[in-house]
Parts: structure tokens; sequence; C-alpha cells
């Protein structure tokens, strides 16, 4: 059985304990708001002295309180939910473009194009109705390079994008594979590496909201990270991710070898802001461009044919109003006033035929009257109603993306919830762990404050 | 369930902000009176708004045409009813040429006002509207009748889009109205009488009478012509300026929000905002750590 010395020991024991312990709870309350940070709890156990009964107590460490299942949810729901809020910039500012409410529409330079053909006919004499209809034909194109051009711009801003991200997620993976070894070396040499370990969850964290991520442990026990199915980080070791464009344009994700030869992944491109950029280019804008060419191109197509089949007034005959070339392949951005009429109103045919010049004004009806006519989108729409097609699918595709970004964030707050649930700070907690804590302490100083008495007591009365 | 600290946090925060957005949705519809600020608003409405705003655009359009020609038109069916007119007074001088006890010198005279009212033709038949001469055909820039009665006009139509499913024609024919290509040349037949007048020749005078009714209801036919043109405007006036009122209607239906119920969300969710900030201050407050 122990003596008096031993009490002191079990004292001493007590308050180093005790006041890891404290410092554990401090270190939680201090950092109960800092991103990334997993409340640990203090590992105290009882100190075994070979059979005997010790009674002293040791803290052998401490525990993050995590669960990898729940961490490997968060980091696929923070990759869809940063995929979602990403489509939804590029088709929240696509939907901008196409918002007549607003003025900025291309309804309203369609209709005042078909508007002037009806103010020529009604008096194709008059200098004025032959400038008017050059006047909205310009306006018509001016409207429609801005859109067909915005629309591009937006399509090159997203490739510059998907190139920072890129190098973002190449740089986050070496930072991993940075901290892995750190986390190794720590490890070895006895550490708890807890703070190293909160960074690289956070980092994780980081890399999945660029790209959808997963991780694993191999059979070697190294933590591998793989984004788009592809091991980006084993253990130390970082890989690279490339990027480059197809021959239709749209992006082409690589994984770069150890060989410095390349591998696609793009189909395996699901999440992350690379995935919503991925999909606002090559799907979202990629349709809108398409359609809003072909509109551009039936529209003018009709148009020119009628105004070709025409005669001005200058008696003139197979002119195009508009220069839309052959096919519909950039036909909003590069649509101009054709060079046949530019700026000679005469040229602009109002008449049907060379004898009803310059009074006559079938021509000009017959360019009106498309407005009726099934000229777009295989002959089944008119121009109104086909740009109402386009307004309309730009609108259900942003509505899309909002959802998908209500959905996401839902889905992604839930799991932080869960996360936190299990990994964050409760004050309150710590707050009991705190007076705990405390109140071992005292207790453990009056184990020492007894001990003390006791031989004090005792020298003194043998020393008598 | 374990309940920390920035749990509490951001459920307040995204409470919030899920609140503040639909507030400020609601403030938008009341104070811009529309459903549909944004086509993913109502996608389905947005293409519909778009298709009526085009259809309002070409209605109004095709009114302003009406408006437009009608004026030209009513000048055209006046200008016949005056030359119609004058055919009348012109066959009655030819009626009392034809008279036996008139002497040369009278029928001179009757002579002088068929000259008269030949040129007044002229000056009829030459009459301008608003885009030119009104029975020049197309070649409504050139003096269609010479003084000699030389037509140098055509029959072309002036037609405009009103809506009709064919190009609706709204010009009088001068050449229907005065040339041979309406039946009888009227100006000639003016001439005719005009020189069977000064030269005395009284059967000359009576052969023209037929011809003179002939082109009087020519031009009375022409006239008819112009004012069915003018009615038919005014029906498609009526039929345009209906199917403006339902488009306004539908653009209404489709995309505006109703006054009572946007004010009536706004006032809720302003209210619901005010208690959430209250709760969440409550919710805040709560903390174990302050007992101590």
């Amino acid at each position: 059985m122990a003596g008096l010395t031993s009490l002191l020991n079990v004292a001493r024991d007590a308050l180093t304990a005790q006041s890891y312990g404290l410092a554990v709870t401090g270190s939680n309350i201090s950092n109960a708001s800092t991103p990334g940070y997993v409340r640990r709890v203090a590992l105290l156990q009882t100190q075994a002295l070979g059979t005997q009964t010790g009674g002293s107590v040791v803290a052998s460490g401490l525990q993050r309180v995590t669960d990898d299942f729940v961490e490997r949810r968060e980091y696929a729901a923070t990759g869809l939910s940063s995929a979602a809020t990403t489509r939804d910039q590029t088709t929240a500012s696509v939907e901008s473009l196409f918002n007549d409410s607003a003025g900025t529409g291309l309804g309203t330079s369609l209709s005042n194009l078909f508007s002037s053909f009806s103010g020529l006919a009604n008096n194709p004499t008059d200098g004025t109705t032959r400038t008017n209809v050059l006047a909205a034909a310009d306006a018509f194109t001016q409207s429609v390079n801005a859109t067909g051009t915005a629309l591009d711009q937006a399509k090159q801003d997203l490739t510059t994008q998907a190139q920072q991200t890129i190098d973002q997620i190449n740089q986050r993976a070496q930072e991993i594979a940075k901290l892995d070894m750190q986390i190794a070396q720590a490890t070895m040499q006895g550490n708890d590496a807890a703070d190293l370990k909160d960074q690289r969850t956070q980092k994780l964290l980081n890399i999945s909201g660029l790209i959808n991520t997963t991780t694993f442990t191999d059979g070697n026990g190294d933590q591998v990270v793989q984004v788009a199915g592809t091991t980006i980080v084993d253990g130390t070791h970082a890989g690279k991710l490339s990027l480059d464009l197809n021959g239709d344009g749209s992006l082409k994700l690589n994984a770069v070898q150890s060989g410095g030869g390349t591998t696609e992944i793009t189909q395996y491109l699901t999440g992350g802001t690379l995935g919503g950029i991925k999909e606002a280019r090559d799907t979202d804008l990629f349709d809108v461009s398409k359609k809003l060419d072909q509109f551009v191109f039936d529209t003018a197509t009709a148009i020119n044919t009628q105004h070709a089949a025409g005669v001005g007034a200058d008696g003139g005959t197979g002119r195009n109003l508009f220069d839309v070339g052959s096919t519909a392949d950039g036909a909003a951005r590069n649509i101009k006033v054709s060079a046949d009429v530019f700026n000679q109103p005469d040229r602009i045919a109002a008449a049907a035929n060379v004898f009803s010049v310059p009074g006559g004004s079938d021509n000009a009806v017959a360019m009106a009257k498309l407005a009726d006519v099934f000229t777009n989108t295989g002959s089944t729409r008119t121009a109104a109603e086909a740009y109402g097609d386009l307004v309309g699918s730009v609108g259900t595709t942003r509505a899309n993306s909002q959802r998908d970004v209500e959905t996401q964030g839902a889905i992604l707050q839930q799991v932080q919830s869960m996360h936190q649930s299990e990994s964050g700070v409760s004050l309150d907690e710590e707050m009991v762990a705190l007076t705990k804590y405390q109140n071992a302490y005292q207790a453990a100083s009056k184990v020492l404050n007894v001990a003390d008495t006791l031989l004090g007591d005792l020298m003194t009365d043998v020393g008598r | 369930m374990r309940v920390t600290e920035n749990m509490r946090y951001s459920s307040v925060a995204s409470n919030l902000a899920e609140l503040s957005s639909r507030q400020a949705t609601a403030a938008q519809q009341a104070q811009t009176g529309l459903r549909v600020n944004l086509p993913s608003d109502d996608p389905i409405a947005a293409a519909q708004l778009a298709r009526l705003s085009a259809s309002q655009a070409q209605v109004s359009t095709r009114r302003g045409t009406i408006s437009a020609v009608r004026g030209d038109t009513e000048l055209a069916e006046s200008s016949l009813q005056q030359a119609s007119d004058l055919m009348a007074n012109a066959k009655e001088l030819a009626v009392q040429g034809g008279n036996g006890s008139l002497g040369a010198s009278e029928r001179a005279s009757l002579a002088l006002q068929v000259k008269n009212i030949h040129d007044e033709m002229v000056g009829v038949a030459n009459t301008k509207g608003s885009s030119g001469y009104l029975f020049a055909g197309s070649q409504t820039q050139t003096q269609p009748f010479a003084d000699d009665g030389t037509f140098s006009g055509d029959d072309e139509s002036h037609v405009v889009d009103i809506g009709n499913s064919t190009p609706t024609a709204v010009n009088a024919s001068g050449a229907k109205a005065f040339t041979a290509a309406g039946g009888r040349d009227v100006l000639g037949d003016l001439d005719a009488l005009y020189t069977a007048l000064n030269s005395n020749d009284t059967v000359g005078i009576t052969a023209t009478l037929t011809n003179l009714d002939t082109s009087r209801s020519q031009i009375t036919n022409a006239q008819a012509a112009a004012g069915i043109i003018i009615n038919r405007l005014d029906a498609s006036d009526a039929v345009l300026s209906s199917v403006q009122l339902q488009n306004a209607k539908s653009t209404d239906e489709d995309g505006s929000a109703d006054p009572a119920t946007a004010y009536t969300n706004l006032t809720q969710l302003n209210n619901s905002l005010q208690q959430s900030v209250s709760v969440s201050k409550t919710i805040l407050d709560l903390a174990a750590f302050k007992q101590f």
C-alpha cells in the first residue's frame, strides 16, 4: 500500500491532468467559432503502477471528435452546392440579357423592325420611311450583336475561371500532400497533430468546393484524395489537373500522368465550381447561343429572301437587307446591315416589280407580313413566337438553376449541421467541463495540502 | 441531438437570409406591380408575355397604318364625288346643247363652260394626298393626267398591312376611274362634248350623252370602291382594337401581381421578419456562460 509520499505524487499527477483538461477546454472555447475546428476531448486514464493500485491519473492525450462518414458527405454536398451556385451566376446573367420587362430583350427591336416595314408600305415614296427601315434594321443588328457578344464574353470568362479553378485545385492538392507529410512526421514523434488535421479537413472542404472530391484510406493507411474520379493526393504525393479545349470549343479536363501524358476525365466532372462552370459554359450557354443564332439566322434569312425579291426606288433588285452568312453559326454576333443597302435608303425594296416603282408597296407589305409567317425553327414558329420560346427556355434554365441552388444549399446546410453537431464546440458543454476540471483541480490541491500537513505533523512530532 | 454554437448561429443566419430574400421578392412585386420581373419568375408566362408584346406592337402598328392611310382614302372618295358632280354638270350642259332652239354662239359659250369642267376634272384627277398623287397608281411622284388627258400613271394598287390575310389595297384606281382602262376615257368624253358644242354639231352632242352617263357611273363606281375601302379600314380597326384590349388583358393576367395579394404578402413577410429578428435575439442571448 502506498504511503504519504506517493499521495504527494498522486496529487501532483492530478493537478497536471486536470490542468491539461482545463487547457483543452480553453482551447475549445477559444476556437468555438474557428472554421474547421474540431472539438477536442482530453483523455484521462488511471496511471497503472505495475499490479499495484497507484490511484494516480494521467492525461494520455486528446481526441478529435470527428466522423469520417459525415465529413465525406460534407465534401460531396459542398461540391454540389458550389456547382449549383456557380452555374446560377451564369444563368442569372444570361437571363438579364433576355429580360424584356426591364427593356433589355430583343423583342422591342424585332417589333420595331417589322413595324418599319409597315411604315414603308404606308408611304413608300417618303424617304423618311426608307431611312426608318435602315435605322430599325441597324438597331436590330446592334441589339442582337450586343446579346451575342455578351454570351460569347461570358463563355470566355468561364474559360478563364476554369483555368484559375484548376490552378487552385492543383495548389490545394500540393498543400494537402504537404500537410499529410507533416501529420505523418508529427504522429511519428508522438504528437496528436490535431491542428494539422483540422487544417487538412479545411483544405479538403476547400477543394471539394472546387471539384467533386472523395477521400478514403488505402491499404497502407495512406489518405487518398480523388477529384473527378482521379487520385490527386496519395499519401504525400500530389497529382495535377490540366485544362484543354475540344475541337467544338467545349472544356476538356485532363489528369496529368506522372510520365507527362494526360488522360481525359471530363466525363467524371460532376461537382464543385469547375463542374458548375462546365455545365454553365458547355450546356447552358452553348444552348442559348445556339438558339439565339438560329433565331437571328432564320429571321434575317426570311427577311433577306423577301427583300431580295423586291425592287428598290432606284429600280435595282436582288439585294439583301442583312449580311448574315450562310449558316446559323455565329449569326447573332456577326449579323449586320448588308453593304448592298447600308446608308442607301433608295435601295430598300418596297415595290414588288420595277413597274410599280416608286409608289408600289407590295414587297414592303410582304416583309411586314413575315411577322405572321412561320419563318423560324424549321418553319414552325413566327419570329416573335421563336423569340418567346427563347425567352421561355432562358427563364426555365434559370429557374432550374435557382431551384438547384436552394436544394443543394439546404442539403449542404443539413450536412454541415450534422458535422457541427458532431464536431462543433458547445459553449454550454465547455462551461460544464471547465467547472468540472476547476473543481477537480481544487480538490487535488486539497489532497496535496492534506498530504503536506500530515507529513509536516509527522516530522514535527518525530523530531521533538 | 447535440446543439453547438455554430449550429445556432448558422441556423439564425440562414433563416433570416431566407426570410429577407422572400421579403425582397414580395417588396419588388408590390412596388413594380409585376408578378414576372424576370423570365425565371415564371418561364411560361415570360414566353407568353414576349409573344403578347410582339403582337401588341404589331396591332398598334396596324392601327397606326389605318389612321395614316385613311385620310388619303377619304380624300380620294371626296375627290371622286367632286368628279362625279362635274360629270353631272357636263351632262346638263350637253342636254342644254342638244336643244334645237340654241344658236351656234350659245353652244360656243356652253363649250367654254365644258372646257372649264374639263380643266377642273384634270385638277381633281391630279389631287395630291399625303403620299403623292392619289390617282396615279404607283407613279405617285409624277402628275398622272396631262392637260390633254394623257395618262402617265398606272393601275398598280397601293397595298398596306392591316392584318388581313391578303394585303389590303387602299388607293382608288385613277386608271379605272378616269381612263379607257375603266371603260370610258372621261377627259376624252369631255373633249368630245366640247368639240361637238364648239362646232355646233347637234348630232354629235346628242351622241355624247350616253358616253357621259357611262363615264359618270364609272367614276361613281370608283367612289363606291373607295367607300368600301374606308369601311374595310374601319372594320379592321374595330377588330384590331378588340385584339389590343384582349392582349392587354392577357398581359395583365400573365404578368401583373394582384395588388391586394402583393400588399398582404409584403405585410405578412414584414411581420415575420420582425418576429424572426426578435426571436433570433432571444436565441443568441441564450448561453450558459452568461449565468456563471
